[in-house]
């Protein structure tokens, strides 16, 4: 990968988009701290919280965990390992669960939702988290428009009112820069690795290079409709 | 005794001699039917087969190589009959070799077979081939000693000895409170290890513990019980308990009392009717969980008949 420096500020929204196999999931693990960066480093301000939302098709359906289970899982962690008193962490979580308006669905199993509600309930457990930093992995795949609407008003929610700052990755290119402020475009050959604003990622001749034959079948299809 | 088997009341009266493989039973089914639920929902129901065959194969090698390394005083303890073929040498007791070759087999589930562009499942495949091949090709070279490894392989130990009652009741009682303890953890990095892993949950050293528990568990259970009843209490309660309730606790808690229940009622069903004990207390967990699936399907045929008629009352009749 090439020499790429960025930083990630409160309250921002960053799209990282590729095409598969470019190294999306790897950038993230790199920067929650779970693999090492081959070169360079990762600085964080010092009590930074982190969080991370699954992709729901990573979450195995056979497990029975309630939407409530599912949420307090996100108050465990470095001195709470075993959650051992989880009734004095049921208000956190029932919070959580108000603010993402799944409020109601506390005692469903989570593998019963529908898309869009499953989404916002791995949401709420950022939320209760308290987090600084929300890693989202893949949160409108597979959604309907209505439920994708409430998933990005969701994220808008965590950015505005938390102040948290929200890097979300994406394989939708066009939705990925129209929502964010800044963008992180990884290629496949691992020869591009490109940070800037979404208005200027537009422009980029990195972008146009990758994404320039899905642009073209797009014209053409919007010619013939 | 009558024509049939015995009877209840022989059994009751009695109850003093068989009392140990009874209690042995009960704890084994409560531990890895606890442990089951772990097992079942990560997907590896193979991985307490594999370690019961690793398992196995320890106790096989503790008789073989006593015999390799002093085959005159080994012959001169089968001269001497059962009473003088007793094992002289704490290092030999099959017991431990049970616990260091199951440690061994979860090593490998410990490890990480994607860096070998393997996955877990061919993993534990080679496990059990390789320790199932093992044991029978050991226990071909201990003729003197194959009904008591053929005992252990299937299952068909009518009485326990007091010291494997023991190690199976200290591995209940340390290796469930550990359990009771962690189980939310275990859970979560079951369920989600990247997301338990961001927020600082020691994932490596939760998965070691299932798996070292699991294998110490095994290993303890099948030098008492045998390995065919071994691999039925960590699988079968747990899918029994996952069959009736989606509550991730009372799961726990079922599999547990099915468990025990097979390991108990089992034997005593064995005993009435002169049957294998370990192949009767599989069977007795098999019939619980058909049991359980049954009621599951009675129930909701029950709750799609109930929508059907409310729906044809919501439309004004079945012609609407």
């Amino acid at each position: 990968m090439p020499p790429l420096t960025f930083t990630v500020g409160a309250g921002e929204l960053w799209a990282v988009i590729g095409p598969n196999g470019a190294g999306k999931s790897t950038f993230v693990r790199t920067a929650l701290g779970l693999s090492r960066p081959v070169a360079g480093a990762i600085e964080r301000r010092p009590g930074l919280r982190l969080a991370y939302v699954p992709q729901q098709s990573a979450l195995d359906a056979i497990f029975p965990v309630s939407v409530l289970d599912f949420v307090l899982m996100g108050l465990q962690g470095t001195g709470n390992v075993t959650l051992a008193n989880p009734r004095a962490y049921l208000g956190r979580a029932r919070a959580a669960l108000a603010e993402a308006g799944v409020g109601t669905l506390e005692r469903r199993q989570l593998r019963d939702l529908s898309g869009g509600q499953r989404q916002r309930v791995l949401m709420a457990r950022a939320l209760a988290t308290d987090a600084d930093l929300v890693f989202l992995d893949e949160p409108t795949a597979a959604l309907d428009a209505s439920a994708e609407q409430e998933v990005l008003n969701l994220i808008q929610r965590i950015r505005q009112l938390r102040g948290a700052a929200v890097v979300m990755v994406t394989h939708l290119v066009e939705d990925g820069l129209e929502r964010a402020d800044h963008a992180l475009l990884l290629d496949r050959d691992h020869r591009v690795a490109f940070a800037a604003t979404a208005a200027a990622m537009r422009s980029a001749p990195e972008f146009e290079h990758i994404y320039a034959r899905f642009v073209g079948r797009r014209a053409q299809e919007e010619e013939k409709s | 005794m009558s024509d049939t088997g015995a009877t209840w009341h022989e059994f009751f009266a009695n109850i003093g001699i068989f009392k140990e493989a009874i209690l042995a039973g009960g704890l084994a089914g409560a531990l890895l039917g606890f442990l089951g639920v772990h097992v079942v929902l990560r997907r590896m129901v193979f991985a307490s087969s594999a370690i019961a065959q690793a398992a196995a194969l320890g106790v096989a090698l503790s008789f073989w190589v006593p015999a390799v390394i002093d085959p005159l005083g080994h012959a001169a303890g089968h001269v001497a009959g059962p009473g003088g073929h007793v094992i002289t040498s704490p290092l030999f007791q099959p017991v431990l070799w049970a616990i260091a070759a199951s440690l061994l087999a979860t090593l490998v589930f410990i490890a990480n077979p994607v860096r070998l562009h393997l996955t877990r499942e061919s993993m534990l495949g080679f496990v059990f081939l390789a320790s199932g091949a093992g044991a029978v090709i050991i226990g071909d070279r201990i003729t003197q000693d194959a009904h008591d490894l053929a005992t252990i392989l299937f299952g068909s130990a009518v009485v326990v000895q007091t010291a494997d009652l023991y190690w199976v009741g200290a591995a209940t009682v340390v290796l469930l409170g550990g359990h009771l303890v962690l189980w939310r953890a275990l859970l979560f990095v079951g369920y989600d290890p990247l997301g338990a892993e961001v927020q600082g949950m020691p994932v490596r050293a939760l998965n070691g513990f299932l798996f070292v528990s699991v294998g110490l568990a095994v290993a303890l259970c099948t030098r008492a019980l045998g390995a065919l009843p071994v691999f039925a209490f960590s699988v079968l309660p747990a899918m029994t308990a996952l069959a009736l309730t989606a509550r991730i606790g009372l799961c726990f808690v079922l599999a547990t009392a099915f468990g025990a229940f097979s390991g108990v009622a089992g034997y005593a069903v064995s005993f009435r009717g002169e049957l294998p004990v370990g192949a009767t207390e599989t069977a007795m967990a098999a019939a619980l969980l058909a049991a359980a699936l049954a009621w599951r399907y009675v129930g909701a045929e029950r709750d799609r008949r109930r929508a059907r008629q409310s729906a044809q009352s919501a439309s004004g009749g079945p012609d609407a």
